[in-house]
């Protein structure tokens, strides 16, 4: 047991150390562990992938860069996949804190490095495949007014320029010529989209959550009110997954070296969970023998 | 691109700081603590002052008074809250922050009923009259909820029957608590993931593209 005691007293620095270094080995070495979707995820891309050419998704980015690890995979993913199905993107942010920066970096980002050969079957042009319409303060009292008036909630664009001047808003009004809703979110906010939006408007909703959010979502996609939902890292890369084997396009910009994807972060995931399941188990196994030996001597003392 | 690599190397100095914390608690710690919580803090105000209150409650009384007065309540109302700094007039803070309590109130109870409440019951309400895998998931999730729902009836005391059941709610929460746990860890784990991932390809790597050309 002496071996047990040390490690009982192991500096904490030590787990640390070994919990980074898990981390840093797979993203500089990556194992390409195989990712598998799941339901949930597969329901967002099934139906992202059924809607006709032209219709109109509000795609909402409710989370800051404080999440943006989880979070930003998700949105690139469904932003590209919106755009190679011929999707009308209506981009906003509900999220005060940083919200607006995600979704201008996100949509630069994606009409930056957008695949010619996907481009030229859908091309992207701002104003008639997506609207930037930015953030707006106000939370669900923004989303119960979008039902009536989407340009009373925001009357201009994320440049200040009045939405009434952008082509793709003159067919949007409110949620009744949006397709499907996809909140891609941090906190409280997507379970608002669930219970406020889809279940006073009709409005199909799919939501891409923290892993921290996830257990709590679950019971609104099990009643119907979330249509599906992307959980976490592993939610992002199940539905970068379901891309790239859809749109081989995709396989380049996600095997770039030194481009961060879930799919890359999920190989760290198994690692550092493996070693943080190895020291709970170690963890508990000294701890009963410890508690074992104690016994024992006092039986002996007895 | 310089502006780019500047902004890289201050975000890795930052980032190293604040887990140098690891090992142990210092100066530059505290130092990126500070800044951390002064420019998110900043940040939020300014966020605030422009998206809120400007284009809702500044620009609607300049512009076009005539039809927006009623928004100098909404106005004292908010600066009522801060009422509660003077000690003699603190209560006037205490009305405000009732007004503000009995809309969310008011505004939540029927988003509640319909959006959580209703939908829930009614998907536990599931068949148990057929002998399928579907029909074992279903006494599972009954079986759960009722037996959650005895645990947390505290206005009998637990004997017998009830202590039983609620036992079992126990060990049901305990499940839950524990999925719920490892996604928290998986959450957690994103974000070091993320922080690492900046330090080695948008710190070390687009710095060594830089120099090397």
């Amino acid at each position: 047991m002496a071996f047990g005691k040390r490690l009982m007293e192991l500096d904490r620095r030590w787990i640390f150390l070994l919990v980074a270094l898990g981390t840093l080995i797979p993203l500089i070495l990556p194992i390409g562990l195989a990712v598998r979707p799941t339901a949930p995820v597969q329901a967002v891309f099934d139906k992202v992938e059924s809607l006709p050419t032209g219709s109109v998704v509000m795609l909402s980015f409710d989370y800051g860069p404080s999440t943006a690890p989880e979070n930003d995979p998700m949105a690139k993913a469904v932003l590209r996949h919106c755009f190679t199905r011929g999707l009308k993107v209506v981009g906003i942010s509900l999220f005060p804190n940083g919200g607006l920066t995600v979704l201008n970096s996100t949509i630069a980002e994606v009409t930056l490095d957008f695949p010619p050969e996907l481009a030229a079957v859908h091309p992207i042009e701002p104003g008639t495949s997506y609207a930037n319409l930015g953030y707006k303060d106000g939370g669900q009292a923004a989303m119960r007014q979008m039902a009536v008036n989407i340009h009373a909630v925001f009357p201009t664009d994320a440049n200040g320029a009045p939405v009434t001047g952008i082509p793709l808003m003159g067919q949007v009004r409110s949620y009744q010529d949006v397709a499907i809703v996809v909140s891609i979110a941090t906190g409280i906010i997507g379970e608002w989209w669930a219970n406020l939006v889809n279940a006073q408007f009709g409005t199909p909703v799919a939501v891409g959550c923290t892993a921290v959010s996830t257990p709590k979502y679950y019971a609104y996609y099990q009643t119907g009110q979330m249509l599906g939902l992307i959980g976490g890292l592993k939610g992002a890369s199940e539905y970068e997954e379901l891309l790239i084997r859809k749109y081989p396009a995709f396989k380049e910009i996600y095997g770039r070296t030194g481009y961060y994807t879930a799919t890359k972060g999920m190989d760290v995931q198994s690692i550092v969970h493996l070693i943080i399941v190895a020291f709970i188990v170690l963890g508990n196994y000294i701890y009963l023998a410890s508690r074992r030996a104690s016994a024992a001597q006092q039986g002996r003392a007895s | 691109m310089t502006v780019e690599i500047l902004a890289a190397w201050i975000a890795a100095f930052l980032t190293v700081a604040i887990l140098s914390f690891l090992y142990r608690d210092n100066p530059i710690f505290r130092i990126a603590e500070s800044v951390f919580a002064g420019v998110s803090l900043g940040y939020y105000v300014g966020t605030v002052v422009t998206n809120t209150l400007k284009p809702n409650l500044v620009l609607p009384l300049a512009n076009d008074f005539a039809h927006s007065w009623h928004l100098l309540f909404a106005g004292a109302f908010g600066l009522m809250l801060y009422a509660r700094f003077v000690p003699r007039i603190a209560w006037l803070g205490r009305w405000a922050l009732a007004v503000y309590v009995g809309y969310y109130v008011g505004i939540n109870m029927i988003q509640k009923l319909q959006g959580e409440v209703l939908p829930q019951v009614q998907t536990t309400m599931v068949p148990l009259n057929s002998l399928s895998g579907e029909t074992l998931n279903n006494v599972v999730i009954a079986v759960g909820v009722l037996s959650v729902l005895v645990y947390f009836f505290f206005s009998r005391e637990h004997h017998g029957v009830m202590k039983g059941v609620s036992r079992l709610g126990i060990y049901f929460l305990m499940v839950s608590f524990g999925a719920a746990f490892g996604y928290t860890v998986m959450g957690r784990v994103s974000l070091i993931i993320g922080r690492m991932s900046f330090l080695l390809n948008d710190w070390a790597l687009a710095t060594w593209r830089a120099v090397t050309g």
